[in-house]
C-alpha cells in the first residue's frame, strides 16, 4: 500500500483540524492525569498498608527457667512454622535497655530486679501478614513448652484484612471507572472530528479506498494525539513533583513516589488511549452502510 | 465482452419503481449515452454499476464482478476499475487538486514516481495543470468538472461513469468536456454518459439509451430529430 501517502495523511490531519486536533490532546492530557492521580494514590495506599503490615511481628515470652539449649531449641522449632520469615532472640538484659530507651527509667533500679522476659519476635511471611497467618503462629507458640504468652497487634490486622482491603477495591473500582471514562471521553472527542469528516470517508470509499486504507491515517493521528497529551501530563506531573517541592516545605517525593518509569507509561497509556479512541470512533463511521438497498 | 450487463433489475424507493424490470448491456470500448429527464433514474443506474446501490431484483454484473451479491472487501476492488465523474463531483475539500486526483492512485498500489507522471498527465488532459496546487473550493464549477474528469480517467480505468458531467457547463466547454470524453473512449475505456443534453447528443453521435416510466429503451438518434 501507498505508505508514504497513509504516514503524510495521518500528519496531515493536524494542519487541516487544528481545532478537534487540540481538542483530542487536551482530553487526553486531562484523562491521564486523572488516571495517573487515582494511580499514584493506589500505589501508595498499597504500599503504606504494606508498611504496616511489615511492621506487625508476634512476642512470644519466655519463662526465666529455660536454659540456653531449651532456648536455641525453641527457637528452631519456631523458625520451623510454616509463615515464618525470622526469628530474633531478645534477652532478658535488651529488654530491660529497650525498656529504658523507650520509658527513660532503669527497671533495674525501679524493681531491683529485671522482671522482663526474654522473648522472640517473630516476622512473617509475605502473604502470612494476615490475621489468619498471624493466628496459626500464636496458637501454634502458645502451645511450645517454655512460652509463658504470645501477642500481636491482632486488630491492627484485623482492620487491615477488613478495611484497607474494603478501600484498595474501592480504589481500584474507581480507577477503572476513571479509565473507562478516559477512553470514551478521547473517543467522543475524536469521534466529533472523525464525524466532520464523514463526507469524505464515503467519497474516498466510492473511490476505491479500502476501509483499512481510510483507517491507518486516523489510527496514526490517534497514536500522534495519543503521544503529545501523554508527554504533556507526564510534564506537568514531573514539573508538579520537581518544583512544587520548592514552594512547600515538605518533600512531596517523600509522600508519594513516582519511578522514572512511571513517565513512559503515562506516555505509552496516552498512546493507547489515542489508537483505542481512534478505532471507537471511525467504526461507527467507516462501518457506516454505503448500500442503499 | 459486456462490461456491464443488467438483467431484469428494478430499484424502488418509498415503493415507487425508478427501474422496473431494466435490461441493460454495453460492450468493453463502447460509448454510450445514458439520456432521460431529470428524476429518471440515471443516476440511480450509474450508482447500481459503482455498488453504490443495491437492485432489489435482477443481476448487475459489472467488469466480471457480480455486483448484486459482491462481498463488502470485493467492493473497492470493482471500484478502482472504474472511474466515475459523480454529478455532485464528490471532491475532497481538505486537499488540493492534485492530492484529489492523485487520490485514486493511492488507493491502488501505484509506485511514486508513476502517481506524479500520471496525475500530471490527467491533469494535462483537462487543461488544469497550472491549478494543481489550488483547493477546489478556489475553482469555477466548470474547473471542478474538470478534475473530477482527471481523477475518474487517471488510473486508466476500463469503464468511465459520467453523471451529467455537461451540467454545469456553458456550451462551448461542454463541447471541450464531450470532446474529452471520446478521446478518452478512442483509447479505450468504454463511457457510459448521463445526459439530457440532447443537442450535445445529436452534435456527437452514438448509441443512445433513454430512461422513461422505468423502462430502458434503445432510441435512434434519427426518431427524435
Ligand atoms: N436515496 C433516495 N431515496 C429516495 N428516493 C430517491 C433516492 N435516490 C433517488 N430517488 C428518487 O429516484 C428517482 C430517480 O432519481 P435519479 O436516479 O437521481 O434520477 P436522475 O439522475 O435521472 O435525475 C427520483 O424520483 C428521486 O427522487
Ligand atoms: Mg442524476
Amino acid at each position: 500500500m501507498a505508505l508514504g501517502y497513509l504516514l503524510k495523511e495521518g500528519i496531515s490531519g493536524f494542519r487541516r483540524a487544528k481545532l478537534s486536533m487540540f481538542a483530542a490532546i487536551f482530553t487526553i492530557s486531562i484523562s491521564l492525569l486523572l488516571l495517573s492521580f487515582f494511580t499514584i494514590l493506589l500505589i501508595n495506599a498499597n504500599s503504606v498498608i504494606e508498611g504496616l503490615r511489615n511492621r506487625v511481628e508476634l512476642e512470644v515470652f519466655l519463662g526465666d527457667y529455660l536454659s540456653k539449649s531449651d532456648t536455641d531449641t525453641l527457637q528452631t522449632k519456631i523458625v520451623g512454622l510454616i509463615g515464618v520469615e525470622d526469628v530474633r532472640y531478645v534477652s532478658k538484659d535488651e529488654a530491660a535497655r529497650i525498656f529504658q530507651e523507650e520509658f527513660g527509667e532503669d527497671i533495674n533500679k525501679v524493681l531491683d530486679f529485671n522482671p522482663l522476659p526474654a522473648s522472640f519476635k517473630v516476622r512473617l511471611k509475605d502473604g502470612y501478614r494476615t490475621t489468619a497467618g498471624a493466628e496459626s503462629v500464636y496458637v501454634a507458640t502458645k502451645e511450645m513448652k517454655g512460652v509463658e504468652e504470645v501477642a500481636y497487634r491482632k486488630s491492627l490486622l484485623e482492620m487491615l484484612d477488613t478495611r484497607a482491603q474494603t478501600f484498595l477495591w474501592l480504589a481500584l473500582g474507581i480507577g477503572s471507572f476513571v479509565a473507562i471514562s478516559a477512553i470514551f471521553l478521547v473517543a467522543n472527542t475524536i469521534r466529533l472530528a472523525i464525524y466532520a469528516k464523514r463526507k469524505i470517508i464515503q467519497t474516498m470509499k466510492l473511490i476505491g479506498a479500502t476501509r483499512t486504507f481510510i483507517r491507518i491515517p486516523f489510527l496514526l493521528e490517534g497514536l500522534v494525539q495519543g503521544f503529545i497529551g501523554g508527554a504533556i501530563a507526564a510534564g506537568v506531573i514531573y514539573l508538579a513533583f520537581e518544583y512544587l517541592e520548592q514552594f512547600v516545605s515538605m518533600q512531596l517525593s517523600d509522600l508519594v513516589a513516582v519511578d522514572r518509569e512511571a513517565y513512559g507509561i503515562i506516555i505509552g497509556v496516552g498512546c493507547l488511549l489515542g489508537i483505542l479512541g481512534s478505532i471507537l470512533s471511525i467504526r461507527r463511521f467507516i462501518g457506516e452502510k454505503v448500500v442503499e438497498q | 465482452m459486456a462490461i456491464i450487463d443488467l438483467q431484469n433489475v428494478t430499484v424502488s424507493f418509498d415503493n415507487q419503481h425508478v427501474l422496473h424490470s431494466v435490461n441493460f448491456a454495453m460492450k468493453s470500448g463502447e460509448f454510450v449515452y445514458l439520456v432521460g429527464q431529470t428524476g429518471a433514474g440515471k443516476s440511480s443506474l450509474l450508482r447500481l454499476i459503482y455498488v453504490d446501490l443495491q437492485p432489489h431484483e435482477g443481476r448487475v454484473s459489472v467488469a466480471g464482478f457480480d455486483a448484486h451479491r459482491i462481498k463488502s472487501r470485493e467492493i473497492p476492488k470493482l471500484r478502482r476499475k472504474l472511474g466515475v465523474v459523480f454529478q455532485d463531483f464528490k471532491l475532497l475539500p481538505d486537499r488540493d487538486v492534485y492530492e484529489n486526483v492523485a487520490f485514486a492512485l493511492y488507493v491502488t498500489s501505484t509506485p511514486r514516481s508513476e502517481i506524479k507522471k500520471k496525475v500530471l498527465m490527467a491533469l494535462g488532459d483537462v487543461g488544469l495543470s497550472h491549478k494543481r496546487n489550488q483547493m477546489p473550493h478556489e475553482l469555477s464549477g466548470g474547473e471542478q468538472q474538470r478534475v473530477v474528469i482527471a481523477r475518474a480517467l487517471v488510473n486508466s480505468p476500463s469503464l468511465l461513469l459520467a453523471d451529467e458531467p455537461t451540467g454545469n457547463l456553458d456550451p462551448a466547454s461542454s463541447a471541450e468536456i464531450i470532446e474529452l470524453l471520446r478521446t478518452i473512449n478512442v483509447r479505450g475505456t468504454a463511457v457510459l454518459m448521463a445526459t439530457h443534453n440532447y443537442e450535445l447528443v445529436r452534435r456527437y453521435p452514438a448509441r443512445i439509451v433513454q430512461l422513461k416510466d422505468g423502462k430502458l429503451l434503445e432510441v435512434e438518434l434519427r426518431e427524435r430529430k
